[in-house]
């Protein structure tokens, strides 16, 4: 495959834009149907790709690529499913001051693990040696190949988000939602519907971090920075927590924006890819969000459309 | 000892829970509360301790000198929280401001550091009303629910740690000052600088909370905190009220923030990365009133210094301590986060 017309840069930065917006679409089923806040987003995703990187590196595999990759990332999957289970009981009978600091605690947990369990995870030096789970001679094609890949899984992410909209358990998330109480006296299970939420949307989150780990082929405690969570918050909310199309339409307009069109198309000054860019990138995302959040809280695509959904799918009532 | 507002609505709504002097047991005989009863037991272990053994002595005098600024900065987060119900992540970012204003002053007209102390908090205090009233109050009247408010604040706090960036610069800046001097108590070296943090927190704490008690002011600010609707009705002016609130919760912070900056340097994360534990202290201490979040607040000072120096890692100390705080979170549940208000 000839990619001498495809910018290695360019690659990373679409990479990044469907990474982000994997994890907008979980966090749209976790604020936007369910109304939990996650403020530990990066946890997640750090757990998962801390958890890759260790079982990758540290265990000697009887197998080598790509059941190795396959195995690692299943166990990546895992112990973030694990942690979100963990989590969300932790967070299950709080309000949104207590689950804010409950999530923000354990992003906080996961950073400190990483920087001081030196012998597994390298601590603030990071660790090398992850690699592709194929081999294909080139370097770009291997990020090439990777990039359709995660977006087949995010592809797969969407599906799931689209579905659940359909099924009764996403009904249930949405009432609990809406009014966790009047769900509890009708009889439905609250708790079990939010843990089962968080233990799949945070198995998926961890997910992506391995992925996100095999990319970049190495650990780095400064991967595990709150950018990841505003990326996806801010996505989210600027297109529309509601809706499943939201964190698409959000991260074209944020992620993409600044990563792809801003940092390659534009003629910005030199330099300012250093250090201008992405603090002011940040700041913007920042800015978004408080001004979404007031003059538009619903987003650019508004509120969930239940009623025509409905009637859509079990005809006019 | 619980926080005033809460006494005071409990004590009109039902009439049982008055206990006329003469009938009263135990610690409330002697005209204490059961909180502070327990302050001054545990203030004298602490001494008895500290003289007693050397390791105690630096724990408790390092903890409480070294970690005054969080409980200062828990403080003033803790009378926005409980008086106004809004858990406003930007507050980190009033700490940051306290630091940089402090420091710009500084570094710029070489002004010394108990000069610029005041003034820096002063400003503090004065964006503290600003993002108030062009964020939070504007917000308010747009009806954003209460976690739309929570991720507004999220955000505003992302936007102003990274623009602050454009107009202090990137790098890290540090306070031109003259070695403080070092004071002997208990046998352990301290810092003027720290010695006096820890005396604002004092005298703070104290004059906040007698002028909640005990001026008509105070008695403004807990009926609006109780009800807006009927301190309205009486008469009560929110706006200034709340204005009042905003300012001495960011004076608060701001003043934590020059001392964090004196203490190592200055730069725009500097409240953000104290945030988590400021805001499991005025959580977890939150239940026992704003005397809670004070001892609580030392509390963690010391455990952070005794955890540091045994196991030489600050780090395991407050991996320890999130544990242990979200452990209490999930063990008092939805009443912790209820009773941190009021």
């Amino acid at each position: 495959m000839n990619l001498d017309w495809l910018d290695a840069f360019l690659i990373f930065g679409a990479f990044k834009v469907v990474e982000i917006m994997g994890l907008g679409l979980l966090v749209h089923l976790q604020l936007g149907l369910t109304r939990v806040a996650n403020f530990g987003v990066v946890g997640f995703w750090g757990v998962g790709l801390y958890a890759f990187g260790v079982a990758h590196l540290k265990i000697d595999w009887p197998f080598g690529d790509p059941y190795q990759f396959l195995v690692c990332a299943a166990i990546a999957t895992i112990v973030a499913a694990a942690a979100g289970l963990v989590v969300g009981w932790l967070i299950s009978d709080l309000d949104d001051d207590g689950t804010l600091v409950g999530t923000l605690g354990f992003a906080t947990i996961v950073v400190i693990l990483a920087t001081t369990q030196q012998g597994l995870t390298g601590g603030a030096l990071g660790l090398g040696g992850l690699g592709f789970p194929y081999d294909f001679s080139r370097v770009k094609t291997h990020e090439f190949t990777w990039l359709l890949i995660t977006a087949a899984v995010v592809a797969l992410i969407f599906a799931y988000a689209w579905r659940v909209h359909r099924t009764p358990h996403g009904r249930l998330l949405i009432a609990v939602g809406a009014n966790e109480a009047l769900a509890r006296s009708l009889g439905k299970s609250a708790t079990a519907a939010r843990l089962r939420m968080m233990m799949v949307t945070s198995g998926a989150m961890g997910l992506l971090g391995a992925m996100h780990g095999v990319m970049v082929r190495s650990l780095e405690i400064n991967s595990l920075d709150v950018s990841v969570t505003l990326a996806a918050l801010a996505a989210l909310i600027l297109g529309g927590t509601a809706r499943v199309f939201g964190a698409v339409v959000g991260v074209l307009l944020t992620v993409a924006l600044f990563d792809i069109v801003i940092q390659f198309y534009l003629p910005i000054p030199d330099g300012w890819n250093t250090q201008a860019l992405p603090v002011a990138r940040e700041a913007v995302f920042g800015a978004a969000i408080v001004l979404m959040l007031i003059f538009r809280p619903q987003g650019l695509l508004g509120q969930m459309r239940r009623p025509a959904l409905m009637r859509r799918l079990h005809g006019d009532w | 000892m619980s926080f005033v507002t809460s006494q005071t609505s409990e004590a009109s709504t039902n009439p049982e829970t008055v206990v006329p002097p003469g009938e009263r047991k135990g610690w409330s005989k002697f005209g204490l509360s059961p909180g502070w009863a327990i302050s001054v037991v545990v203030g004298v272990v602490v001494v008895v301790l500290a003289t007693l053994f050397d390791f105690w002595a630096t724990t408790f005098v390092v903890g409480a000198t070294e970690n005054a600024p969080l409980v200062l900065a828990a403080f003033g987060f803790a009378l926005l929280y409980r008086l106004t119900g809004l858990l406003n992540v930007a507050y980190a970012e009033t700490i940051t401001l306290g630091a940089y204003f402090a420091v710009w002053m500084n570094n710029s007209w070489g002004l010394g550091f108990y000069v610029v102390l005041l003034p820096a908090g002063l400003l503090a205090g004065v964006l503290s009303v600003v993002t108030y009233l062009v964020i939070f109050r504007f917000a308010k009247g747009r009806r954003v629910g209460n976690l739309e408010m929570i991720v507004i604040s999220f955000g505003l706090s992302i936007f102003l740690q990274h623009a602050l960036q454009f107009v202090f610069g990137y790098r890290r800046r540090a306070f031109d000052i003259p070695p403080p001097n070092t004071i002997e108590v208990f046998g352990v070296g301290v810092s003027s600088f720290r010695l006096l943090a820890l005396a604002s927190v004092a005298a703070l704490t104290t004059i906040v909370y007698q002028f909640i008690q005990r001026t008509s002011f105070g008695l403004q600010i807990r009926a609006l905190a109780s009800n807006e609707g009927l301190a309205q009705a009486s008469g009560v002016r929110p706006l200034r009220v709340t204005i009042l609130i905003w300012f001495v919760a960011g004076l608060c912070g701001g003043l934590a923030g020059v001392f964090y900056g004196a203490g190592a340097s200055v730069e725009s994360f500097l409240g953000i990365d104290e945030l988590l534990l400021i805001l499991l202290v005025v959580l977890v201490g939150g239940i026992w009133g704003l005397l809670g979040v004070v001892v609580v607040g030392m509390a963690t000072g010391v455990a952070l210094t005794g955890i540091t120096l045994e196991y030489g890692n600050s780090l395991y100390a407050e991996l320890v301590l999130v544990v242990a705080f979200l452990g209490v979170l999930k063990f008092r549940g939805r009443r912790l986060t209820d009773g941190s208000k009021v």
